[in-house]
């Protein structure tokens, strides 16, 4: 073997500090606690601008002469559901098992796609089950639940990507499926939020929001995560 | 098998001591991967100097990278893949159109011997129409079994490494492999057929 090569090559290793797993392990949990502290600080924001402080909705006026209101069990079977799809997209996403390599693209490409799937049925399937009526509000399209699921989402989503720092096969997916975790996380502090349960509002601001979050880590993956060469 | 047992144990070993905070593990680690990995550079680029750039590039993101090492993860898969990726984006970078993961039968040692052996003018030359036709049958292969054929055939990788590396089961590794196989033993049928 070259030992001219492995001169330079620890020479090189030397001249270039890194951290170790300790340091590493310290800067990732202080990170995962940004993650949370940002996502419910942009909730709190949201919801005292454009709520007057109500951080629970539990109904709304559908029409001048139409209230309609929806009972805490189904905000709460709501949310619980969400809970858990949220928890399994973060295991997809973060957890790595015992490989550097992370997940297979089979398993990123399922999880990329039906964990919004598997919201978007669950929460249809609660509010029928409820009898709460999915009727259409005008004033609500969906436009206040697209802007807050991106504001608490996107917070999370970086830090995400600062976690991982690189992974050398599947950037792209990786940060795809990163996304829609983030973005899983927020349906639930939307879930809570928006009494809303019409077909078209879900879709645009709830389901929406999911794959906005899940094209921005992708290209943000793709950007960051992957590992480039330097010049010769 | 180039990629040894007793090699990867080193490697895991050493990685897993070096992301612990142990510098000196790190001329450990250089051992027991850098041969393996610089074949594999060296027949990817075909360009020596290249590789031991590529090389370093390798081992440096290893570096960076060792405080995330997840304990008791396997160390080879990882490093062919950063490997891989570097190539890739080497070969981009410069814009040149190296191909890639083909494998250049004439930097074989087996060949040279045997081409070597040959006394006659006609067996070399034969030899060396048959090496550019399996050279050029490997070039029409898609990617992923040229990948497969090289790491498992060439580098010695185990199945099961090969399979995490490329991100797919063992069944489908080998079922690369053989397609490779296969197709590499239509050159010499096709030599052999009486024209």
């Amino acid at each position: 073997m070259n030992t001219e090569l492995k001169a330079r090559v620890l020479a090189a290793v030397a001249g270039e500090p890194s951290p170790t797993r300790r340091a590493v392990n310290r800067r990732n949990t202080l990170l995962n606690m940004l993650a949370g502290v940002s996502g419910m600080v942009a909730f709190v924001i949201f919801a005292l601008v454009v709520s007057d402080s109500q951080l629970l909705r539990l109904g709304g006026q559908v029409s001048p002469r139409q209230y309609v209101e929806r009972s805490v069990w189904l905000v709460a079977t709501t949310a619980g559901g969400a809970l858990g799809v949220a928890a399994t997209a973060l295991w997809l996403a973060l957890w790595r098992g015992r490989s550097m390599l992370g997940r297979s693209r089979g398993s990123l490409l399922c999880g990329t796609a039906l964990i919004p799937i598997g919201l978007f049925v669950w929460k249809v399937v609660c509010s029928l089950a409820f009898g709460y009526p999915m009727m259409e509000w005008p004033e609500r399209p969906g436009l206040r639940c697209l802007a807050l699921s991106l504001l608490i989402a996107i917070g999370p989503l970086l830090v995400f990507l600062a976690v991982r720092r690189r992974a050398p096969v599947r950037p792209a997916l990786n940060g795809a499926s990163m996304g829609v975790a983030a973005g899983a996380c927020a349906w639930v502090a939307v879930d809570l939020w928006c009494p809303v349960a019409s077909l078209p509002h879900l879709l645009l601001g709830h389901v929406l929001p999911l794959c906005i979050l899940a094209a921005m880590g992708a290209v943000l993956g793709d950007a960051f995560l992957s590992i480039r060469s330097r010049r010769r | 098998m180039l990629v040894k047992n007793a090699g990867i144990r080193a490697a895991n070993a050493a990685m897993e001591r070096y992301s612990n905070g142990d510098d000196a593990a790190f001329a450990e680690l250089y051992d027991a991967i850098a041969p393996c990995l610089l074949r594999f550079l060296c027949r990817a680029t075909r360009d020596a100097a290249a590789a031991e750039d590529l090389l370093q590039q390798t081992l440096l993101q290893m570096h960076r990278a060792r405080g995330s090492f997840i304990p008791g993860a396997p160390v080879i898969p990882w490093a062919f893949a950063i490997a891989k990726r570097l190539t890739i984006d080497s070969a981009r970078r410069r814009r040149i159109e190296l191909r890639l993961f083909t494998h250049d039968l004439t930097d074989d040692a087996i060949t040279h011997e045997s081409t070597a052996a040959m006394a006659n003018a006609d067996e070399v030359l034969h030899a060396r129409r048959l090496e550019r036709q399996v050279q050029e049958r490997l070039d029409t292969l898609p990617e992923t079994q040229r990948t497969a054929f090289r790491l498992v055939q060439q580098e010695g990788v185990s199945l099961k490494t090969a399979a995490e590396l490329l991100g797919t089961s063992v069944t489908a590794v080998k079922l690369r492999t053989h397609r490779a196989y296969v197709a590499l033993r239509g050159v010499f049928r096709e030599e052999v057929k009486p024209s």
